[in-house]
């Protein structure tokens, strides 16, 4: 109950607080991330707990510890808390280091929000909000020009995709009328296979899945911290963390989509990360890929495997990430040709680069290998492993040759020795997460077990993987990338878009729709006001034909009044000796007439 | 027991005659007292809110807090006020906005008594039309606003304020002349005349082709009151000329009146009607939701802008109340109709801070254009971020509080009736517009031109403030909300 509470509140509360008191940041945000961890600690040791808060009418909200929460929650609060020691040096020198660490921590909450919810409500929230921080963070910097379209459409194309999340989410409680997921994971049937399909749709949009990978590479318009944690543990694990939970639920014909959508991204975004020419948007493409090779690895019935590589590869790409950006503060830009000879300047740097590339490729005994191991695994026990496993070792060959090629262009080149701000800090960031990626193969072992139960070893896929990482490795480290790749060069550097893409497919259809819609809303306007003229002018007629008939009608009336009056006003002279007769004389009229009618009656 | 609705309804007017009152008072003094009086309200509306919905006489159905005296007896009509679970959240979102913008116009320095004079009739007029128990009270109260926002566009709107005045004046006048036949017939088609709105909900007194012309009469005048597509534009033009404190109260309470009308007379008095009609009105609300958020993405002016998201939010009650009436489950029914209620609400709240914001902008730049503002949230943090903040409650960002009603609508509409669910796209174009409208006004490099600009101050703050903490405690916990909503709504039955 309490450590379940602390894990999201520490650090929703210490940004808070950074916000009031706009000061000493980093204390608070370091010290809010180990608690959080250590509440995290206390889920993965502790029983299983489930808090229930009110939310909507008969629908709580849930938070759950159960293994797969625990660990995912384990592992977010490990990572993040090695990114925060990190930002605490490469943002020493930013001015707004209070805005930043509480957007940070916020995201981290959510994240936790997450991997935790237990209902469907909370966990569309936390996706929500993930959405949210993540513009805030991309758009970090947004009075430098490109930022903010770049945060814009991080935030767009994943809400867009989000709409897969809502109509699911929809689906899966009107079917079980219930928003526990655990309660809607026995959903089979055609809902089963919509919903799944659904949720496919909103994980590739957070996952950045072909073809709704092209925000994440503009993504890197962030600072570098919020770049290594966006991609590893937090952000795009939100889609795979989606399919691994609710693989239960999905039905083979979901599945193969799943498997397809996964290899095809393999294959596309590692083409493109080959083709890069600037290292960070690299690794962005590679994390696409990547995740691409979870995608497979749920398709292929093995959730698991997809689990321990996006354990495997947390550590190992935020530590890319984070040796990226001592790079990117040493040359000032992060464009691989200014950064050739980069590894001469900051070697114990670059050992780390090292270790964490050879350990994304898949050589033993890093992480990596162990978890690309299990899902080559997987997919050969698939049913579809005639498409699956090729689908694999090409992405696993990619990954091996764009991360060689990218440690050549690093290694050859002059040394320029300049001295970093905050170093300490960023070194310790990157040996902790690096020393994380070595041992963390060992652990996996006891994490199946934990999860589920252990995967079966399999010595065909371990001889393939191993020859599909070294050959990756030589191709990119030997062969120029022009010859390697030969046309497709120019189309992998255009990020593959179709028909130009979500601009053209998306952006541009949309203003249409809304520039009609103003053109129809003017023509109203005009036709209402028009409406309201003609109303007028019938009340002009009206009025002029009342000048014309009734006002002429009582205004004869007034003349004729008039004139009496004047014909009248005539016969008192202001004589006196005529008005005296005037008087006798009507006196005497009436008189008479008095007297005859007196006389009748 | 102190008659607190009667209370609560007359102390803004109370308040207007003091005003009146006092002829010559100083301008600071005339705010003072409305100020006073408008808190005061809310002091009632919350001890409405506290007194609760739950009637124990009537087992949660029907009305609480009813007071009734005689007032034409010979024709069945009588002054009776309470509330339910649909209109209590409603007084209560009134009172608060009124407060808010009195605090905020107490700035106002043109004729101050009449504007705060007129504040303060709109207030008792807009609390009457939420609790009028009488058809007859109701309309007078329901016009009563419209005559009010009338003078106030036209005392003091903007440039073009006396055409969007009478635009405004004439569009909703004739709205609600339909709505004065379809009273009338409630009243002749019953066995006892009376003006009783309990006894039309009890016993709905038409039936047949007289409740479908009923039905269409109030459809038409709600519809122009809500708006709906395509009688909405007086909207717009009557928002861009109305002063800031106009749009706050025309969008966050008089809007209202046409979805509350929606549901306390047309789906709670020709209920078999409306269920007839209901994929009609669906429809109708289905393409005013996806209109409103298109023609608000071409905007340029920002304040046009979020008169259209109104269209689009008001579309999503529309698509709510019309689900409630088409089901024949009480469960998505009550499940619809406490998304449209809390959406009501939310949007009063956001709605609210977003033309408060505006006006703030506006009061510093002298214009709303977008393209001439850019890194504002610089040089103006706190506007800035209000705004970010407001902006993103209006695009239905969880944890604010559009997204738990808006959550509810949907989620009823896929169940009753799933094809409906396309209205949920609205929810990626707002984000887009609200995106855009954002980075052009707030990020981005800082223009010359406003370096000076002055961040929000204390008043501005005071105004601001409680709106967006409402935003947030409504996202995180609407609970305390829709237990009272629902109260209600799992209680109807057709």
């Amino acid at each position: 109950m309490i450590s379940i509470s602390l894990v999201i509140l520490a650090p929703l509360l210490a940004a808070i607080v950074i916000l009031c008191l706009r000061k000493r940041a980093y204390v608070l945000a370091l010290s809010s991330a180990v608690i959080s961890l250590l509440g995290s600690l206390g889920l993965l040791f502790g029983p299983g707990v489930e808090l229930i808060l009110p939310g909507l009418p008969n629908m709580p909200l849930r938070l759950v510890a159960t293994p797969l929460t625990s660990v995912l929650s384990t592992m977010v609060a490990v990572v993040s808390t090695l990114v925060l020691v990190y930002a605490t040096g490469y943002m020493s020198q930013d001015k707004e280091k209070n805005r930043f660490f509480a957007t940070l921590l916020l995201f981290i909450a959510a994240m936790q929000m997450l991997v935790l919810a237990g209902d469907w409500i909370l966990l569309l929230s936390a996706w929500e909000l993930i959405g949210l921080s993540s513009y805030l963070l991309i758009g970090f910097w947004y009075q430098k020009p490109g930022v903010k379209a770049a945060a814009m459409r991080a935030f767009l194309v994943t809400r867009s995709a989000d709409l897969g999340l809502y109509i699911a989410v929809f689906l899966l409680i009107a079917s079980a009328g219930s928003s526990d997921i655990a309660a809607t994971l026995n959903t089979d049937g055609t809902v089963a296979i919509v919903a799944g399909l659904f949720l496919l749709i909103a994980a590739m949009g957070k996952s950045a899945q072909t073809p709704l990978h092209d925000w994440l590479q503009r993504a890197m318009a962030g600072p570098t911290p919020v770049s290594a944690l966006l991609h590893s543990a937090t952000l795009v694990a939100a889609g795979a963390i989606l399919l691994i939970r609710t693989a239960p639920m999905l039905p083979p014909e979901t599945l193969v989509v799943i498997g397809i959508v996964g290899g095809i991204t393999a294959l596309i975004t590692g083409l493109i990360a080959l083709g890069e020419s600037d290292l960070k948007r690299l690794l962005a493409a590679s994390t696409s890929s990547q995740y691409g090779l979870m995608l497979l690895a749920v398709g292929a019935g093995v959730p698991l495997a997809a689990l321990l590589h996006l354990i495997a590869h947390a550590a190992i790409k935020s530590s890319l990430f984070l040796g990226a950006g001592v790079f990117q503060h040493s040359r000032g830009s992060t464009a691989l040709k200014d950064l050739a000879g980069v590894a001469r300047d900051q070697p114990r740097i670059f050992i780390g680069f090292v270790i964490a590339a050879l350990a994304l490729a898949g050589i033993p005994p890093l992480s990596g290998f162990f978890s690309k191991d299990a899902i080559i695994a997987a997919t050969m026990t698939s049913s579809h492993a005639w498409l699956f496993v090729p689908l694999v070792l090409i992405g696993t060959v990619l990954t091996g040759a764009y991360m060689a090629r990218a440690l050549r262009i690093l290694w050859q080149g002059n040394a320029q020795k300049k001295t970093l701000a905050g170093l300490h800090w960023m070194s310790a960031g990157v040996a902790g997460l690096v020393i994380l990626l070595i041992v963390l193969g060992a652990l996996f072992p006891t994490i199946e077990a934990f999860v589920a139960a252990p995967l079966p070893g399999n010595m065909l896929a371990v001889g393939l993987g191993l020859s599909a990482a070294l050959s990756g490795l030589l191709l990119g480290w030997f062969v120029p990338v022009r010859s390697l790749m030969g046309p497709l060069l120019e189309k992998a550097n255009q990020g593959f878009s179709i028909a130009g893409g979500f601009d053209n497919l998306c952006v541009r259809p949309v203003f249409a729709i809304a520039h009609a819609c103003e053109k129809l809303e003017r023509r109203l306007y005009t036709a209402v006001l028009a409406v309201g003229k003609t109303g007028v002018k019938i009340a002009h007629a009206i009025r002029s034909s009342d000048e014309q008939g009734i006002d002429r009608f009582i205004f004869s009336i007034v003349h004729r009044t008039i004139r009496l009056g004047r014909q009248a006003r005539a016969l008192q002279s202001g004589l006196i000796h005529r008005e005296l007769a005037i008087t006798v004389i009507v006196t005497a009229g009436l008189f008479v007439i008095t007297a005859i009618g007196l006389l009748i009656y | 027991m102190l008659p607190i609705v009667s209370l609560t309804l007359f102390l803004p007017l109370l308040g207007a005659i003091v005003i009146m009152c006092h002829r010559n008072a100083a301008a600071e003094k005339v705010h003072k007292i409305g100020i006073i009086t408008s808190a005061l309200t809310l002091l009632g509306a919350i001890w409405m809110w506290v007194r609760g919905v739950a009637d124990p006489d009537m087992a949660g159905k029907g009305f609480a807090q009813v007071e009734q005296i005689d007032w034409m007896p010979s024709i069945g009509a009588a002054y009776r006020v309470g509330v339910d679970g649909i209109s209590l959240p409603l007084v209560l979102l009134t009172a608060l906005l009124f407060l808010l913008t009195l605090i905020y116009s107490s700035k106002v320095r043109k004729q101050p008594q009449a504007f705060v004079v007129l504040m303060l009739i709109l207030e008792t007029a807009a609390i009457g039309t939420f609790t009028a128990l009488d058809a007859i009270l109701f309309y007078v109260f329901f016009e009563v606003s419209l005559v009010s926002m009338y003078f106030m566009i036209a005392g003091w709107g903007h440039e073009d304020r006396q055409r969007a005045a009478q635009m405004f004046f004439i569009y909703t006048l004739l709205g609600s002349l339909p709505l004065l036949l379809a009273i009338l017939g409630l009243y002749l088609g019953g066995e006892t005349h009376t003006f009783d709105m309990r006894v039309w909900i009890e016993n709905p007194p038409l039936e047949g082709g007289a409740a479908m012309l009923a039905l269409i009469a109030m459809l038409f005048t709600f519809a122009v009151k809500t708006p709906v597509f395509p009688f909405h534009t007086w909207l717009p033009a009557a928002h861009v000329q109305a002063p800031a404190a106009g749009s706050v109260i025309l969008a966050g309470v008089m809007l209202k009146f046409g979805t509350y009308g929606l549901i306390r007379f047309a789906l709670q008095m020709t209920p078999e009607a409306f269920r007839e009609a209901g994929v009609v009105v669906l429809i109708f609300g289905v393409v005013a939701a996806l209109y409103g958020a298109f023609a608000a993405l071409a905007q340029t002016d920002l304040k046009r802008l979020i008169a259209y998201t109104s269209v689009n939010h008001m579309g999503y009650v529309i698509v709510g109340v019309a689900i409630a009436a088409l089901t024949l489950d009480p469960e998505i029914r009550a499940i619809a109709l406490d998304g449209s209620v809390l959406q009501m609400v939310s949007h009063g709240l956001v709605t609210g801070a977003l033309f408060f914001l505006v006006g703030m902008l506006q009061d510093r730049a002298q214009t709303r254009e977008m393209d001439q503002f850019g890194g504002l949230l610089k040089t103006v943090p706190l506007l800035g971020w209000s705004f970010v903040l407001a902006a993103f409650a209006s695009l239905g960002l969880p944890g604010l509080a559009h997204f738990p009603a808006e959550f509810q609508i949907f989620l009823a509409t896929l169940r009753e009736e799933p094809w409906a669910v396309i209205v949920i796209l609205g929810i990626v174009i707002t984000a887009g517009l609200y995106l855009k409208a954002i980075s052009q006004v707030f990020l981005g490099a800082s223009n010359e031109k406003w370096k000076t600009m002055p961040d929000l101050d204390r008043r501005e703050l005071l105004t601001l403030g409680p709106l967006l903490f409402f935003i947030i405690v409504l996202g995180i916990a609407p609970s305390w909300v829709l237990d009272v909503v629902h109260q209600t709504t799992i209680a109807l039955a057709f």
